[in-house]
């Protein structure tokens, strides 16, 4: 919302010396934010009023012209300017060196110097509206028309925008920080507030009292719960001609566009208190007014050239035929004021808002006049409208008369009264305000206050009462805000300490990221909650059991992920654009159409959802087996690091995407909480995924076990040495590292005879000295005694034993 | 034949002081007691020698060689220890080897800053389903019925569960708000915690705007709790994001879940706060609301207004780290690009 000081300053006379940027300040810290405030004048620097004395032909061109123009201070220039409309005597606006002008009013803003036009030196340029920024206000229709300033009476020379009386600062207000002020919208209200802040007097509106007796007019309101009130006014002798400048400069000033007098009277009282109004030609009315529910089936022409079809839902003021407006929003075609309108009806009422936006919403239409009655405004802001409106009336049409008035207001507005507690808002506060500076403060927001010991009773005024203020709470906020925020001391937070936080979950949420990305070196990312269908069709056959969204991203995103996969196979598959080798992961929520439940409150139902980290290990087709151990290696030691119960792999059912010959479940007691997995070439492809290896992981964060501390024991550092001895054996393909790591740590031996400590995998070989069929599997064995150093003979025997027990039990051989 | 052998072993005793080099001093082994070495040589001459001086010379020959061989030996230790465990022609310039890349995101890694700063000040941490109910997302926080947020273009509501009202109504939520009031029907006052997660909103997206985002929101509930203790809660925030004191200041603002409700605002960090484009010329950045809660947010947690007060901060996180390195385009956070990730250690 923009508003003018200079409007401001007709209903309240702000402090002299009061700079721009302090009430600008003032205002933000206390109302509403004040986004910028920018000096109206400084668009016309250096433009100034010049008369034209001679109009003669440009040697060289035929649609050129040579002016020479007085611009004031005794000189005259010879400025080239190709305007249809130039003669002696005539008034324009000079852009002398200096001035910034738009061409033919298009493109970017250009700097005004001396130049030659056709061999012919021309000082500055005589300016059409449209290069100046006045399009709105000095409209014309054919081109190269220029601004005929000959009614304005300002001496050659004078600046443009004292000349024009637009010596003005426009503040731009955040209409978001208005949503819950509705008595802000408009110059009044906003002055009301200056007026508060620096305790000034505001200057009375006029009002208006019809003569008894001006009868014909009577509006039917069908529903008091969606109109409260309607005020319509017949006028007769008047005519859609120009507004006087004032008006005119004002409202093109915030940002809206002058029209005739009849509109214009309407939007100036809207854009000066708040409240919409609207005039609509009365001869084209067939009997009574009445405000109504539309039938459906109903339609309305509206004076935009739209045609709707309505609904119950909508509201609209209509006459014996049918609809002529809705309501609050826009006339109809068939009621709007023409050239030859000389009755008009003016209407000023107050809707229910709610059913208004949606009615707006519902035909699309937003115009100034439902963006403010959507707000909520109270109706009696109704009486400050037809004052004002009816001022302008009479002053622009001296002849006119008031032939009919009905202000059917059937639903009164009922001020809200709080009681509050002094010495409460003291503590909310954090310090006490002198009780009569509270009760003056108040008073100057035009709350009424009647102190009764420690308590005060508080009526709120009419355009507070709409909502906005209700409870203690809220007179608090007003006398706070008054005062100044920055005015209040920063308090200590005091509290008692009861122990201090322990929150296994989220420390082990935090423990396995830290984990993957520090010890692992794993990349954290952040995908949607939603998934595209290319991948999700990667990672699952169904779509049954996902939740979706009624209103998605787009239609191919519109499943939730019940698994982080199908968004790490989408960023893995972009980040191999770019990189071959990386490692990332992700930690978040999923979410399964299913197990409804109410965790929290028995009046809700929320879907089953879990905490579940997935992670996609990176590479080189050729080294899958590696990624995929590392993968493995990656989920394997994670409980250590992270102090949670160990996990158990196993064979499990292999999911769509997954590579047959690389894929496991993680167990925790038996129960399946992860997966891990090689992607299999043909999923790989789906995603676009062409020459890298990816194994996946994928845990449910709920079913691990974190511990309540480090749980891991000491175990005593050896008495005697411990030896390291390497054995290669050669064994068939089938036979697994689980087996051979089994079969050679054996069972524990008797009378202490376990000189073997750990048998841990080295590495497998398969080439040349290994025959076609077999691999070459090579352990390490710690040997060692409780007891005593081991000789070289007591290490070859035990480890001769375990070679035996491999080839008996595997068909082993050694290697020599 | 006394004054050969005396001769060699001063030159003999130079040679192996002078061998700079292993390989050097084997060389100079070679030529002093070597097979043809200068002191063989002297040796074969010993036979030839009258039988007085044969007995002696062979003596002193003999000590020779054990002279050298000693001096060769200790020369050859000494040599080998202070020979470099590296080719000589390593270079020096070349980097170091990385250690293992990976790093948490770099939002995660300013929520852990912030948990790290609010854990020491005794909040707990706090985490609700990301789906939630609009009983939870608006009815509890004082949104009215018919608030423009709880329609579909501002909320991703749930297909199939978007019909209902309140508690059977679901939508991804489109703040954090909600949890807090989860976490105070559980919690007996006074509490204090933190439930920092993604939000998600149906909107647009540009460079400055993003359907999913991450918050940051703090309560503390107790018997007294004046706003201005507010200042406290925001100060933690940013002194702890950008590692500085940063000025801030609470001006009006309004929420529907906060009475009073405060927009509050840093200084702009590029101007000083003197004005600039950043600030669009004001000097200061709005960077949060807060406020106290609405009584009726305390209500819908179980809590009567009369005895429980409190103050809220929310802090748009993607915003904050935006500012705090530079970032230009808020959908870099939800991008999994490793070339954007990978700058934040």
């Amino acid at each position: 919302m923009r508003i003018s000081l200079d409007w401001i300053k007709d209903y309240v006379e702000l402090p002299s010396g009061l700079e721009v940027s302090r009430l600008a300040r003032d205002l933000t810290m206390s109302t509403v934010e004040v986004e910028g405030a920018s000096e109206l004048r400084k668009r016309f620097s250096h433009i100034v009023i010049g008369e034209v004395l001679d109009v003669l032909p440009h040697p060289n061109a035929d649609k050129l012209r040579i002016c020479r123009t007085d611009i004031g201070g005794g000189e005259t220039k010879e400025i080239v300017c190709g305007g249809i409309n130039l003669t002696p005597r005539m008034r324009v606006a000079v852009a002398k060196p200096g001035a910034v002008v738009r061409w033919h009013g298009e493109g970017e803003p250009v700097e005004i110097k001396n130049a030659r036009l056709r061999g012919v030196e021309s000082y500055g340029m005589i300016c059409a509206s449209s290069e100046i920024g006045l399009f709105d206000l000095f409209p014309f229709e054919e081109e190269a028309t220029i601004m005929d300033l000959s009614e304005f009476g300002a001496p050659n020379g004078t600046n443009l925008a004292d000349a024009l009386g637009l010596d003005d600062v426009i503040l731009e207000i955040d209409n978001k920080s208005l949503t819950n002020r509705p008595d802000l919208w408009g110059h009044y209200g906003i002055a009301r507030e200056l007026a508060a802040l620096y305790g000034l007097p505001m200057k009375p509106l006029p009002a208006f009292a019809p003569r008894d007796g001006a009868a014909g007019m009577n509006v039917a309101i069908e529903d008091p719960e969606l109109c409260a009130r309607y005020i319509g006014v017949k006028i007769e002798g008047v005519s859609p001609k120009p507004s006087p400048f004032k008006a005119q400069s004002r409202i093109w000033r915030v940002g809206m566009r002058p029209i005739n007098s009849l509109v214009d009277i309407t939007n100036y009282v809207m854009l000066a208190v708040g409240q919409p109004a609207h005039a609509f030609d009365s001869d084209n009315i067939e009997g009574h007014i009445a405000v109504r529910r539309a039938r459906a089936g109903e339609r309305l022409l509206l004076l935009n050239g739209r045609e709707l079809s309505l609904t119950e839902s909508d509201l609209v003021i209509a006459d014996d035929e049918g609809p002529v407006g809705l309501a609050g929003v826009m006339g109809g075609a068939k009621d709007s004021v023409l050239d030859t309108t000389e009755r008009v009806i003016l209407e000023i009422a107050n809707f229910e808002p709610i059913g208004l936006r949606r009615s707006a919403q519902r035909h699309e239409l937003r115009t100034e006049a439902s963006m403010r009655n959507e707000k909520g405004i109270d109706p009696q802001r109704a009486d400050l409208a037809l004052g004002l409106a009816m001022e302008m009336f009479r002053d622009e049409f001296p002849d006119m008369r008031v032939t009919g008035f009905d202000d059917n207001y059937p639903r009164e507005l009922k001020r809200a009264s709080i009681r509050v507690s002094l010495s409460w808002m003291a503590r909310r506060m954090g310090t006490r305000i002198d009780d009569a500076e509270v009760r003056g403060m108040l008073e100057r927001l035009g709350f009424g206050v009647r102190m009764d010991g420690d308590d005060m009773n508080v009526v709120v005024p009419s355009w507070r009462s709409t909502g906005d203020v209700s409870i203690p709470d809220d007179i608090m906020e007003e006398a706070a805000r008054l005062r100044g925020y920055e005015n209040f001391e920063p308090a200590a937070i005091v509290t008692s300490f009861e122990g201090a936080v322990n929150q296994r979950d989220a420390d082990a949420d935090r423990g396995i990221r830290e984990y993957l990305s520090f010890r692992c070196g794993m990349q954290e990312v952040f995908t949607y909650p939603w998934v595209r269908g290319e991948f999700l069709s990667v990672t699952s056959d169904t779509t049954e059991g996902l939740l979706e969204i009624s209103t998605p991203p787009s239609p191919n995103e519109r499943f939730i992920r019940s698994s982080l996969l199908p968004n790490i196979l989408k960023a893995v598959a972009e980040n191999t654009r770019f990189f071959g080798e990386f490692a990332i992961y992700e930690s978040g929520q999923v979410f399964y159409d299913a197990d409804y439940s109410s965790p929290y409150d028995a009046r809700e139902s929320l879907p089953r959802g879990a905490r579940s980290v997935a992670g996609a290990v990176v590479g080189r087709q050729s080294s899958a087996s590696d990624l995929f151990r590392r993968a493995k290696g990656i989920v394997e030691w994670m409980p250590r690091y992270v102090h949670m119960a160990p996990f158990e792999f196993a064979r499990g059912e292999k999911p769509v995407w997954a590579d047959g010959a690389a894929c496991l479940d993680v167990r925790l007691d038996h129960e399946t909480v992860g997966k891990l997995a090689l992607l299999s070439k043909k999923s790989a492809l789906a995603c676009g995924i062409k020459s890298s290896a990816v194994t996946l992981f994928e845990l449910n964060i709920d079913s691990l076990k974190p511990h309540a501390s480090r749980t891991n024991r000491y175990t005593r550092l050896p008495e005697y040495p411990r030896v390291e001895y390497d054995i290669s054996m050669t064994f068939d393909e089938t036979s697994e590292w689980e087996e051979i790591e089994r079969t050679a740590r054996g069972k524990k031996h008797p009378g202490g005879g376990d000189l073997v400590k750990s048998v841990s995998f080295v590495g497998v070989y398969r080439g040349k000295q290994v025959p076609d069929g077999k691999k070459s599997v090579t352990m390490r064995l710690v040997m060692g005694s409780d007891k005593k150093t081991l000789t070289s003979d007591e290490i070859e025997a035990a480890a001769g034993q375990i070679v035996k027990r491999l080839s008996k039990t595997l068909g082993g051989e050694l290697r020599s | 034949m006394n004054e050969k052998l005396a001769l060699l072993r001063e030159s003999g005793r130079a040679r192996i002081a002078e061998a700079a080099s292993v390989a050097e001093l084997r060389n100079v082994k070679a030529s002093l007691i070597g097979k043809n070495g200068a002191l063989s040589e002297i040796m074969r001459e010993i036979p030839r020698l009258g039988p007085a001086l044969r007995a002696e010379t062979g003596r002193q020959a003999n000590e020779l060689k054990d002279f050298f061989t000693r001096l060769i030996e200790a020369r050859d230790e000494e040599l080998q220890l202070s020979d470099s465990a590296i080719s000589a022609d390593f270079d020096l310039t070349v980097p170091g080897t990385p250690p293992p890349g990976g790093a948490l995101h770099p939002i995660t890694q300013m929520c852990y800053d912030l948990n790290d700063a609010f854990k020491s000040l005794g909040f707990e941490i706090f985490q609700e389903p990301e789906i939630t109910s609009e009983l939870y997302a608006f009815d509890n926080l004082n949104f009215p019925p018919d608030h423009p947020a709880r329609e579909s273009m501002d909320t991703y509501w749930i297909a199939g569960h978007d019909t209902g009202r309140g508690g059977d109504r679901l939508c991804l939520r489109p703040h954090l708000t909600g949890a807090s009031v989860r976490y105070m029907r559980t919690h007996k006052p006074p509490c204090r915690f933190v439930y920092p997660g993604h939000v998600y909103r149906n909107e647009t997206t540009d460079a400055r705007h993003e359907r999913a985002f991450f918050q940051y929101e703090a309560l503390i509930v107790d018997r007294e709790m004046p706003f201005a203790a507010g200042k406290v809660m925001v100060k933690s925030v940013l002194d702890k994001v950008f590692g500085r004191d940063v000025p801030v200041r609470m001006r009006v603002g309004f929420f529907p879940f906060v009475e009073p409700g405060f927009e509050i605002d840093m200084e702009c960090l590029v101007c000083g706060g003197t004005g600039c484009g950043v600030c669009k010329q004001v000097g200061w950045i709005e960077i949060m609301p807060g406020g106290t809660p609405h009584p009726n947010v305390l209500r819908a947690a179980g809590l009567d207004p009369e005895r429980y007060t409190g103050f809220y901060v929310n802090i748009g996180l993607d915003r904050l780290v935006m500012m705090r390195y530079g970032v230009d385009d808020v959908r870099l956070f939800h991008s999994a690009d490793l070339r954007f990730l990978s700058q934040f250690k």
